[in-house]
Protein backbone atom coordinates (compact mmCIF):
# COMPACT_ATOMS: atom_id res chain seq x y z
CA UNK A 1 0.00 0.00 0.00
CA UNK A 2 0.87 3.90 -0.18
CA UNK A 3 0.14 6.49 -1.99
CA UNK A 4 3.48 6.77 -4.22
CA UNK A 5 5.85 9.72 -3.30
CA UNK A 6 3.59 11.96 -1.23
CA UNK A 7 5.96 15.06 -2.04
CA UNK A 8 5.52 15.16 -5.74
CA UNK A 9 2.05 15.93 -7.98
CA UNK A 10 2.02 12.49 -8.66
CA UNK A 11 1.59 11.08 -5.56
CA UNK A 12 -0.68 13.78 -4.22
CA UNK A 13 -3.07 12.55 -6.89
CA UNK A 14 -3.16 9.35 -5.47
CA UNK A 15 -4.42 10.71 -2.36
CA UNK A 16 -6.76 12.84 -4.43
CA UNK A 17 -8.34 9.70 -5.65
CA UNK A 18 -8.16 7.82 -2.54
CA UNK A 19 -10.07 10.62 -0.66
CA UNK A 20 -12.94 10.52 -3.67
CA UNK A 21 -14.86 8.65 -1.83
CA UNK A 22 -13.65 8.77 2.07
CA UNK A 23 -13.65 11.07 4.61
CA UNK A 24 -10.69 9.82 6.77
CA UNK A 25 -7.55 7.71 5.51
CA UNK A 26 -8.82 5.24 7.86
CA UNK A 27 -12.09 4.07 8.94
CA UNK A 28 -15.00 7.03 9.48
CA UNK A 29 -13.09 8.64 12.34
CA UNK A 30 -9.61 11.13 12.27
CA UNK A 31 -6.39 8.70 13.70
CA UNK A 32 -3.38 8.72 13.53
CA UNK A 33 -3.33 7.53 10.34
CA UNK A 34 -4.63 11.03 8.97
CA UNK A 35 -1.81 12.67 11.35
CA UNK A 36 0.70 10.46 9.27
CA UNK A 37 -0.20 11.19 5.90
CA UNK A 38 -0.86 14.79 6.78
CA UNK A 39 2.88 15.19 8.27
CA UNK A 40 4.26 13.91 4.80
CA UNK A 41 2.73 16.48 3.32
CA UNK A 42 5.15 19.32 2.01
CA UNK A 43 1.87 21.76 2.45
CA UNK A 44 -1.81 22.36 1.34
CA UNK A 45 -2.97 19.93 -1.95
CA UNK A 46 -3.76 22.69 -4.88
CA UNK A 47 -7.62 23.90 -5.58
CA UNK A 48 -8.00 21.02 -8.21
CA UNK A 49 -7.08 18.23 -6.15
CA UNK A 50 -10.39 19.07 -4.02
CA UNK A 51 -10.92 15.70 -2.34
CA UNK A 52 -7.39 16.22 -1.01
CA UNK A 53 -7.73 19.70 -0.03
CA UNK A 54 -11.10 19.23 1.53
CA UNK A 55 -9.33 16.24 3.54
CA UNK A 56 -6.67 18.82 4.48
CA UNK A 57 -8.25 21.21 5.47
CA UNK A 58 -10.20 19.15 7.68
CA UNK A 59 -7.33 17.24 9.47
CA UNK A 60 -5.94 20.78 9.95
CA UNK A 61 -8.84 21.80 11.97
CA UNK A 62 -7.97 18.92 14.14
CA UNK A 63 -3.95 19.73 15.40
CA UNK A 64 -4.95 20.77 18.54
CA UNK A 65 -6.09 16.94 19.23
CA UNK A 66 -3.09 15.31 17.40
CA UNK A 67 -1.61 13.41 19.63
CA UNK A 68 -5.29 12.05 21.44
CA UNK A 69 -6.36 10.58 17.95
CA UNK A 70 -7.38 6.74 18.37
CA UNK A 71 -4.62 4.60 16.74
CA UNK A 72 -0.87 4.11 16.07
CA UNK A 73 1.07 5.99 13.74
CA UNK A 74 2.81 3.80 11.00
CA UNK A 75 4.53 4.20 8.66
CA UNK A 76 3.28 5.34 4.87
CA UNK A 77 3.20 2.28 3.35
CA UNK A 78 0.59 0.74 5.38
CA UNK A 79 -2.06 3.48 4.05
CA UNK A 80 -3.74 4.11 0.75
CA UNK A 81 -4.96 1.98 -2.28
CA UNK A 82 -3.68 -1.68 -2.59
CA UNK A 83 -1.25 -1.88 -5.11
CA UNK A 84 0.74 1.39 -4.81
CA UNK A 85 3.95 1.64 -3.05
CA UNK A 86 5.13 4.63 -0.49
CA UNK A 87 8.11 6.40 -1.95
CA UNK A 88 8.13 9.34 0.12
CA UNK A 89 11.64 10.25 1.18
CA UNK A 90 12.32 11.35 4.39
CA UNK A 91 14.36 14.53 4.49
CA UNK A 92 17.72 14.09 2.25
CA UNK A 93 20.38 12.77 4.73
CA UNK A 94 24.18 14.98 5.11
CA UNK A 95 25.68 14.28 1.71
CA UNK A 96 29.19 12.25 2.15
CA UNK A 97 32.20 14.24 1.12
CA UNK A 98 33.78 10.81 0.43
CA UNK A 99 33.71 10.88 -3.49
CA UNK A 100 36.71 7.91 -3.63
CA UNK A 101 34.25 5.83 -2.43
CA UNK A 102 31.03 6.17 -4.62
CA UNK A 103 29.50 2.87 -5.60
CA UNK A 104 28.03 3.71 -8.71
CA UNK A 105 25.37 0.78 -8.64
CA UNK A 106 25.47 -0.58 -5.87
CA UNK A 107 23.15 1.03 -3.50
CA UNK A 108 20.09 2.08 -6.11
CA UNK A 109 20.36 -1.82 -6.73
CA UNK A 110 20.05 -2.81 -2.90
CA UNK A 111 17.12 -0.26 -2.36
CA UNK A 112 15.08 -1.65 -5.53
CA UNK A 113 15.65 -5.64 -4.09
CA UNK A 114 14.15 -4.15 -0.81
CA UNK A 115 11.12 -2.74 -2.19
CA UNK A 116 10.96 -6.26 -4.41
CA UNK A 117 11.47 -8.12 -1.56
CA UNK A 118 8.34 -6.48 0.55
CA UNK A 119 6.25 -6.54 -2.48
CA UNK A 120 6.72 -10.59 -2.82
CA UNK A 121 6.17 -11.01 0.91
CA UNK A 122 2.50 -9.23 0.52
CA UNK A 123 1.66 -10.33 -2.53
CA UNK A 124 2.31 -13.92 -0.94
CA UNK A 125 0.17 -12.84 2.68
CA UNK A 126 -2.52 -11.93 0.13
CA UNK A 127 -2.20 -15.41 -1.89
CA UNK A 128 -2.00 -17.18 1.13
CA UNK A 129 -5.41 -15.78 2.92
CA UNK A 130 -8.28 -18.19 2.65
CA UNK A 131 -10.18 -17.61 -0.14
CA UNK A 132 -13.81 -18.51 -0.82
CA UNK A 133 -14.61 -19.82 -4.83
CA UNK A 134 -18.16 -19.77 -5.39
CA UNK A 135 -19.07 -21.07 -8.76
CA UNK A 136 -22.92 -20.21 -9.67
CA UNK A 137 -25.03 -20.06 -12.04
CA UNK A 138 -26.39 -16.53 -13.47
CA UNK A 139 -28.71 -15.29 -15.99
CA UNK A 140 -27.54 -12.29 -16.83
CA UNK A 141 -30.63 -10.81 -18.05
CA UNK A 142 -32.76 -11.19 -14.49
CA UNK A 143 -29.68 -10.99 -12.76
CA UNK A 144 -26.34 -8.53 -13.23
CA UNK A 145 -22.92 -8.95 -11.63
CA UNK A 146 -22.32 -5.89 -9.92
CA UNK A 147 -25.52 -6.92 -8.29
CA UNK A 148 -24.21 -9.23 -6.92
CA UNK A 149 -20.94 -7.64 -5.98
CA UNK A 150 -23.15 -4.97 -3.90
CA UNK A 151 -25.44 -7.89 -2.22
CA UNK A 152 -21.64 -9.88 -1.20
CA UNK A 153 -20.08 -7.56 -0.52
CA UNK A 154 -22.79 -5.98 1.80
CA UNK A 155 -21.61 -8.42 4.51
CA UNK A 156 -19.28 -6.52 5.68
CA UNK A 157 -18.43 -7.95 8.72
CA UNK A 158 -17.47 -10.81 7.05
CA UNK A 159 -16.81 -9.97 3.35
CA UNK A 160 -13.66 -7.98 2.35
CA UNK A 161 -13.50 -7.85 -0.82
CA UNK A 162 -14.59 -10.10 -4.01
CA UNK A 163 -13.66 -11.05 -7.39
CA UNK A 164 -14.89 -12.73 -10.85
CA UNK A 165 -12.57 -15.23 -10.83
CA UNK A 166 -13.83 -16.30 -14.77
CA UNK A 167 -16.88 -16.06 -16.71
CA UNK A 168 -17.60 -19.48 -18.58
CA UNK A 169 -20.51 -18.63 -21.50
CA UNK A 170 -23.13 -21.45 -20.94
CA UNK B 1 -41.58 8.62 10.45
CA UNK B 2 -40.17 11.21 12.61
CA UNK B 3 -41.21 9.76 15.43
CA UNK B 4 -39.01 6.82 14.90
CA UNK B 5 -36.38 9.19 14.14
CA UNK B 6 -36.46 11.10 17.59
CA UNK B 7 -36.34 7.44 19.27
CA UNK B 8 -33.20 7.04 17.33
CA UNK B 9 -31.67 10.44 18.02
CA UNK B 10 -33.10 9.70 21.91
CA UNK B 11 -30.89 6.43 21.72
CA UNK B 12 -28.11 8.61 19.91
CA UNK B 13 -28.09 11.43 22.76
CA UNK B 14 -27.88 8.82 25.37
CA UNK B 15 -31.05 9.89 27.01
CA UNK B 16 -32.55 7.51 29.84
CA UNK B 17 -36.31 8.15 29.94
CA UNK B 18 -37.79 8.35 26.50
CA UNK B 19 -40.65 10.57 25.77
CA UNK B 20 -43.69 9.80 24.36
CA UNK B 21 -44.84 11.67 21.53
CA UNK B 22 -48.19 12.41 19.51
CA UNK B 23 -48.62 13.47 15.94
CA UNK B 24 -51.16 16.43 14.77
CA UNK B 25 -52.71 16.90 11.46
CA UNK B 26 -52.33 15.43 8.17
CA UNK B 27 -48.81 15.90 7.74
CA UNK B 28 -48.20 13.84 11.45
CA UNK B 29 -46.19 16.51 12.86
CA UNK B 30 -44.78 15.29 16.27
CA UNK B 31 -45.53 16.58 19.28
CA UNK B 32 -43.93 16.90 22.55
CA UNK B 33 -46.10 17.26 25.30
CA UNK B 34 -44.10 18.24 28.49
CA UNK B 35 -45.28 18.55 31.55
CA UNK B 36 -44.45 21.64 33.25
CA UNK B 37 -44.47 23.45 29.82
CA UNK B 38 -46.40 24.19 26.50
CA UNK B 39 -46.17 21.64 23.97
CA UNK B 40 -43.79 21.46 21.60
CA UNK B 41 -44.45 21.00 17.99
CA UNK B 42 -42.21 20.29 14.97
CA UNK B 43 -38.95 18.16 14.41
CA UNK B 44 -35.97 20.33 14.59
CA UNK B 45 -38.05 22.04 17.51
CA UNK B 46 -38.08 19.04 19.17
CA UNK B 47 -34.74 17.31 17.86
CA UNK B 48 -33.19 20.87 19.80
CA UNK B 49 -34.73 20.43 22.24
CA UNK B 50 -33.47 17.21 23.19
CA UNK B 51 -30.27 17.88 22.39
CA UNK B 52 -30.01 20.76 25.26
CA UNK B 53 -31.97 18.46 27.37
CA UNK B 54 -28.74 16.30 27.01
CA UNK B 55 -26.53 18.54 27.24
CA UNK B 56 -24.79 18.61 24.23
CA UNK B 57 -25.16 21.91 22.80
CA UNK B 58 -22.28 21.51 20.55
CA UNK B 59 -24.01 19.51 18.57
CA UNK B 60 -25.66 22.73 17.44
CA UNK B 61 -22.93 24.93 16.56
CA UNK B 62 -20.20 26.43 18.33
CA UNK B 63 -19.67 29.63 16.50
CA UNK B 64 -22.67 32.00 15.31
CA UNK B 65 -22.15 31.11 12.02
CA UNK B 66 -21.78 27.15 12.51
CA UNK B 67 -24.81 27.57 14.20
CA UNK B 68 -26.68 29.77 11.24
CA UNK B 69 -25.54 27.25 8.86
CA UNK B 70 -27.05 24.50 11.18
CA UNK B 71 -29.96 25.80 11.27
CA UNK B 72 -29.71 26.39 7.73
CA UNK B 73 -29.65 22.47 6.95
CA UNK B 74 -32.37 21.37 9.56
CA UNK B 75 -34.72 23.91 7.77
CA UNK B 76 -33.51 22.94 4.44
CA UNK B 77 -34.80 19.12 5.12
CA UNK B 78 -38.10 20.35 6.73
CA UNK B 79 -38.81 22.84 3.64
CA UNK B 80 -37.21 21.07 0.57
CA UNK B 81 -36.11 17.61 1.37
CA UNK B 82 -39.39 16.47 3.28
CA UNK B 83 -42.43 15.91 0.65
CA UNK B 84 -40.39 16.99 -2.28
CA UNK B 85 -40.82 15.93 -5.55
CA UNK B 86 -39.18 13.40 -8.33
CA UNK B 87 -38.23 16.79 -10.17
CA UNK B 88 -36.48 18.07 -7.00
CA UNK B 89 -34.71 15.14 -5.98
CA UNK B 90 -31.84 16.06 -8.62
CA UNK B 91 -31.61 19.61 -7.85
CA UNK B 92 -31.45 19.02 -4.10
CA UNK B 93 -28.68 16.12 -4.68
CA UNK B 94 -26.95 18.39 -6.94
CA UNK B 95 -26.90 20.81 -4.62
CA UNK B 96 -25.99 19.03 -1.93
CA UNK B 97 -23.22 17.40 -3.88
CA UNK B 98 -21.92 21.15 -4.68
CA UNK B 99 -21.70 21.77 -1.47
CA UNK B 100 -20.32 19.06 0.30
CA UNK B 101 -17.00 19.07 -2.17
CA UNK B 102 -15.21 20.71 0.11
CA UNK B 103 -16.39 19.46 3.52
CA UNK B 104 -16.74 16.38 5.59
CA UNK B 105 -19.61 17.64 7.54
CA UNK B 106 -22.83 19.81 6.57
CA UNK B 107 -21.66 22.16 9.18
CA UNK B 108 -17.95 22.21 8.00
CA UNK B 109 -15.41 20.41 10.27
CA UNK B 110 -17.74 19.06 12.95
CA UNK B 111 -20.49 16.58 13.14
CA UNK B 112 -24.15 18.20 14.09
CA UNK B 113 -27.36 17.92 14.08
CA UNK B 114 -27.97 18.93 10.79
CA UNK B 115 -25.84 15.97 9.41
CA UNK B 116 -28.63 13.58 11.47
CA UNK B 117 -31.78 15.27 10.66
CA UNK B 118 -30.17 15.08 7.25
CA UNK B 119 -29.28 11.87 7.03
CA UNK B 120 -32.15 10.57 8.20
CA UNK B 121 -34.33 12.89 5.45
CA UNK B 122 -32.44 11.75 2.56
CA UNK B 123 -32.35 7.84 3.55
CA UNK B 124 -34.81 7.07 1.74
CA UNK B 125 -33.72 8.87 -1.62
CA UNK B 126 -30.19 7.66 -1.16
CA UNK B 127 -31.49 3.90 -0.71
CA UNK B 128 -33.38 3.87 -4.55
CA UNK B 129 -30.11 5.31 -6.23
CA UNK B 130 -28.18 3.57 -8.86
CA UNK B 131 -24.80 2.62 -8.92
CA UNK B 132 -24.27 5.54 -11.43
CA UNK B 133 -25.97 7.88 -10.04
CA UNK B 134 -23.63 7.36 -6.05
CA UNK B 135 -20.93 7.92 -8.37
CA UNK B 136 -22.34 11.17 -10.00
CA UNK B 137 -23.12 12.44 -6.56
CA UNK B 138 -19.88 11.12 -5.48
CA UNK B 139 -19.43 13.96 -2.20
CA UNK B 140 -22.57 13.47 -0.53
CA UNK B 141 -22.05 9.20 -1.42
CA UNK B 142 -19.17 10.57 0.33
CA UNK B 143 -20.73 12.07 3.00
CA UNK B 144 -23.50 9.74 3.41
CA UNK B 145 -21.61 6.85 3.92
CA UNK B 146 -19.47 8.94 6.72
CA UNK B 147 -22.75 9.40 8.56
CA UNK B 148 -24.11 6.01 8.54
CA UNK B 149 -21.37 4.56 9.96
CA UNK B 150 -20.80 6.89 12.81
CA UNK B 151 -20.99 5.22 15.89
CA UNK B 152 -24.71 5.98 17.54
CA UNK B 153 -26.47 7.19 14.76
CA UNK B 154 -27.85 4.46 12.39
CA UNK B 155 -30.74 2.83 14.48
CA UNK B 156 -33.63 2.29 12.78
CA UNK B 157 -32.45 2.64 9.27
CA UNK B 158 -30.81 -0.25 6.65
CA UNK B 159 -27.40 0.35 5.70
CA UNK B 160 -26.84 1.22 2.34
CA UNK B 161 -23.94 0.03 0.39
CA UNK B 162 -21.38 1.81 -1.27
CA UNK B 163 -19.10 0.27 -3.48
CA UNK B 164 -15.33 0.91 -3.23
CA UNK B 165 -14.28 -0.42 -6.58
CA UNK B 166 -15.78 1.72 -9.02
CA UNK B 167 -17.78 -0.03 -11.53
CA UNK B 168 -17.78 2.53 -14.14
CA UNK B 169 -14.57 5.38 -14.20
CA UNK B 170 -15.58 8.62 -12.78
CA UNK B 171 -15.83 11.09 -15.09
CA UNK B 172 -17.43 8.64 -17.96
CA UNK B 173 -20.35 9.14 -18.27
Amino acid sequence: MGFGDLKTPAGLKVLNEFLTDKSYIEGYVPSQADIAVFDALSGAPSTDLCHALRWYNHIKSYQKEKGSLPGVKKPLGQYGPAGVEDTTSAAPAVADEDDDDIDLFGSDEEEDEETKKIKEERLAAYNAKKKLQIACVVEDDKVGTDQLEELITAFEDYVQSMDVAAFNKI
Amino acid sequence: MALRELSSLEKFLGLKKPNKYSTQGGKKVPVLQNNNGPALIGLVTIASHLIREAKRPELLGDSAEQRAVVQQWLEHRITRLDNCSKEEINIILKDLNRYLEDKVYLAGNVFTLADILMYYGIHHIVVELAIQEKERYLNVTRWFDHIQHYPGVRHHLPPVVVLRNRVYPSGHH
